[in-house]
């Protein structure tokens, strides 16, 4: 089987928690689309509602930019 | 409210074409590019501008390596050349014209010149003879060895000394002995004592490829020559020679010649691919306001001295057209002059595959058209980036993210802040008052003043409309926007029974009239007829006055404004670049959400023309010299008396609209205005607040989380105890992190967002 290539992967390592299921969120199977572009990533997610969880540091680093450079094709 | 669709992909393969006519005439009218006079006089086409530079800057090595492309022997040709370079300098109008000859020679005597013409070059195959001895021939020996020929002079002269002596009678003693040495180190071959006759022709017709004559040998060989001058050519016997008269002259027939052994010996048609030969006009413009250096440095008989020469060089003000470059901080900012920057502009927009690097460019220009008045020929960037961005609009290339905050704002002032009203007691009205959007944003209380006087003092009915005129979507080149906006506008004006427009905005007069077909007069004209109302005061410190660039070209308006400010009883204070001239504020063309960078330098740029209060007329210039800490009011705050403070950030800007709108409903028009309550309190930490006006992120984005947090309560918990919700709203995903504060109130930290929408992947 292909190894599936990741963009980028965020493990937060049992230190954030989902308000609402009251469990600890997990590294877990997230994917950005914008423009008709795909990025599969690893993030922290909900492993009972699937809550997908973007940090302030990713949204404004990594995701900003990529969001210019597609902008831009 | 609507939102706007982005653009579905950014695998689009088609461009709108914007012909080649169409782009040459844009990028005609800049002529940053054209060569200085002296450059475009002289028909060997010195870079005077670069040979003055390198002189002035004490590097003659430079200097004598630019001059020694055009003349092979500076200084045969420096002693004695006319010169019709100086008399095309620009300083000759105001003073001394700079002695270029002068400095040629002296840069000649004193350089150190190229050592490429060593016997190790490799040589081309092709052989050339040249008859004769004549300055025209030497030149032609030079510019041939330069270009690798192996080349033979034959000539009556007994030595290499008396062939000099022959070809420039005119060297000093003093020069003589440099240019000699300088011939003597060029790789020429020469044969002595060979008269041209018809024995000598027939060998070197024998011996070499291209042959080349003297006009005197040419002459001697054939009496009835009559060569081409323009390629100095005697076609019959394919002998290269031509007349010429000067010693200027000569270089240039040295040069055309050379060009066209060039193509003889490729076996090519001398008449074609010449290029541009010759002198020729330069439509370039120069500033002479800052010329300082008016009087030559004197030249004794030796010519001048090393030190003489750098500064007489010194003097040259190189010409060039800046005049654009000078005023505005966009051009500024990308360096470029708009000549360059559209052709770059023009070519984003043809890009089929992959990046747009000058999308960023072409969306930060302000569109002001201070350019096209600055101009000596008035290019006009704003034509061009206008003409771009509706280009890639067009073919849904256009980035939306960039304009979309702003054209929300505008869906925003013509939705929900949108208010259309005849006066109280009127079914139709004579006039209609448009304050424009950004007034009832950051003024909404001078916007309230101003209505109710314009209805106490003028007869017939004032209406009222609470709206943007579409100039917004006009900036960011979407013109079914633009459409909306007008069909909006004309429809509500028709039910008003089509009023005399009384705008409060330069812009939106402009816009408006350009589109309605309606009488615009601004607020201005209007107050000035019906004299100032009660409680209208003048500033107490002499004040700026800025233009406003919607104004431009409106000579009666900035004339309106003045008289209405000296009515008031200001002391205005001359600045540069008044008027037409005047900078815009950075709010222009949407530059403000494009490129904040480059609308902050626009702002600096404005600000930097005076020290005192600054006075404007349009709101959004007075919005943005106060964000920048400068004191700043609308000439309208004056008038009626009423102070709109410190600037609002983006969420109080929709906020006053709102208010504006639904206080005006109330008090006239007795209507309950249509407010959404909430049932729970927002808290604000001031860091949160900063940073969503920084993020463009609004306290309705806000809302819009929190909403959705108390209806499904999904939220992350991180280690500090705070949450953190989110929302897709529109184009964007909105996150704010919050403290819960009791039992239904919750206090606002941080706010980010991103445009990429995020989702789970299974397996």
């Amino acid at each position: 089987m292909a190894i599936e290539k990741n963009y980028y992967t965020i493990d937060p390592q049992g230190r954030l928690k989902c308000f609402k299921c009251g469990v600890a969120l997990v590294k877990g199977k997230a994917k950005f689309m914008y423009l008709d572009n795909g990025f599969p990533v690893e993030l922290p997610v909900c492993p009972v509602c699937g809550f997908v969880y973007v940090p302030e540091e990713l949204a404004l680093g990594k995701v900003a930019s990529v969001e210019r450079a597609l902008e831009d094709k | 409210m609507s939102q706007i669709q982005e653009r579905g992909s950014t695998h689009v393969y088609k461009v709108n074409k914007i012909s080649k006519e169409e782009m040459d005439a844009m990028t005609a009218r800049c002529v940053y590019e054209q060569p200085s006079f002296c450059s475009a006089a002289c028909p060997l086409k010195l870079d005077v501008r670069a040979f003055m530079q390198a002189a002035a800057g004490g590097d003659f090595k430079k200097a004598l390596q630019l001059y020694e492309k055009v003349a092979p022997f500076p200084l045969a040709l420096a002693s004695a050349c006319e010169a019709p370079c100086e008399g095309k300098c620009r300083l000759g109008e105001i003073g001394d014209a700079v002695s270029i000859r002068a400095v040629e020679s002296a840069v000649a005597r004193f350089g150190e010149g190229s050592k490429l013409g060593g016997v190790f070059r490799m040589k081309k195959r092709k052989t050339v003879a040249i008859l004769g001895a004549d300055l025209l021939t030497l030149f032609l020996a030079g510019e041939l060895e330069k270009k690798a020929y192996p080349v033979t002079v034959f000539c009556e002269q007994a030595d290499l000394e008396s062939y000099l002596r022959a070809c420039a009678p005119f060297l000093s003693d003093a020069l003589f002995p440099l240019e000699y040495k300088r011939l003597q180190e060029k790789d020429i071959q020469f044969e002595f004592d060979r008269r041209p006759d018809a024995a000598l022709y027939e060998e070197i017709k024998a011996r070499f490829d291209v042959r080349c004559a003297s006009m005197d040998a040419a002459r001697a060989l054939f009496p009835a020559a009559a060569p081409v001058q323009e390629l100095m050519f005697l076609e019959e016997e394919k002998l290269v020679c031509g007349e010429s008269a000067g010693v200027l002259d000569k270089a240039f027939g040295a040069k055309k010649a050379a060009l066209t052994v060039d193509r003889l010996a490729q076996n090519l048609d001398p008449r074609n691919m010449r290029g541009s030969e010759g002198a020729c006009e330069s439509r370039l413009y120069t500033d002479l306001s800052e010329a300082k250096s008016l009087r030559r440095v004197p030249c004794g008989e030796e010519g001048y001295t090393k030190e003489e020469a750098v500064r007489e060089a010194g003097r040259c003000i190189s010409c060039h057209c800046e005049e654009c470059l000078k005023s505005c901080a966009y051009l500024k900012h990308y360096k470029k002059h708009p000549g360059l920057l559209s052709r770059e502009i023009y070519n984003n927009t043809q890009i089929i595959m992959g990046d747009h690097p000058l999308n960023k460019a072409m969306n930060a220009c302000s569109l002001c058209g201070q350019c096209s008045v600055v101009c000596p020929n008035g290019f006009d960037m704003a034509r061009v980036c206008a003409a771009a961005r509706r280009n890639m609009v067009s073919t849904d290339k256009m980035p939306l993210a960039p304009h979309e905050f702003a054209l929300m704002d505008m869906l925003f002032s013509n939705n929900e802040a949108f208010l259309s009203r005849p006066q109280p007691g009127f079914e139709t009205c004579r006039y209609v008052f448009f304050p424009g959007c950004q007034a009832a944003a950051i003024a909404p209380a001078t916007v309230k003043a101003a209505y109710l006087d314009l209805c106490a003092r003028l007869e017939g009915g004032v209406a009222l409309i609470l709206g943007c005129c579409g100039a917004i979507a006009d900036w960011a080149g979407r013109e079914e926007m633009e459409e909306q906006v007008r069909a909006q506008l004309d429809r509500e004006l028709a039910k008003l029974g089509d009023p005399v427009v009384i705008a409060g905005c330069p812009s939106c007069a402009k816009e408006l009239r350009a589109f309605s077909g309606r009488e615009v007069r601004g607020i201005w004209d209007v107050l000035l007829e019906l004299g100032l109302p009660a409680g209208a005061r003048a500033l107490e410190r002499p004040a700026a006055l800025h233009d406003s660039c919607g104004a431009r070209g409106d000579e009666a308006t900035q004339r309106a404004i003045r008289a209405l400010a000296a009515q008031l009883g200001c002391t205005l204070t001359d600045t540069p670049y008044s008027g037409d001239r005047s900078p815009c504020c950075g709010y222009g063309g949407l530059t403000a959400y494009a490129n904040r960078e480059v609308a902050a330098e626009l702002t600096d740029k404005c600000l930097e023309r005076s020290d005192a209060p600054y006075l404007s007329y349009c709101m959004a210039c007075r919005d943005r010299f106060a964000r920048q800490g400068r004191e700043s009011r609308h000439i309208l705050e004056l008038c009626y008396g009423t102070d709109a403070g410190s600037p609002p950030d983006i969420s109080e800007k929709r906020w006053n609209r709102l208010s504006l709108k639904n206080e005006l409903l109330q008090e006239l028009w007795l209507e309950e205005p249509m407010e959404k309550k909430r049932d729970y309190q927002l808290l604000w930490t001031e860091e949160g607040r900063a940073m969503m006006d920084e993020r463009m992120i609004l306290a309705d984005d806000v809302i819009a989380v929190m909403d959705a947090f108390r209806e499904n309560g999904e939220a992350i918990e991180d280690e500090d105890g705070l949450l953190v919700a989110r929302r897709r709203v529109g184009n964007a995903t909105f996150w704010v992190k919050f403290r819960i504060e009791g039992e239904d109130a919750y206090r606002i930290c941080r706010a980010w967002s991103h445009r990429m929408n995020v989702v789970k992947r299974e397996g």
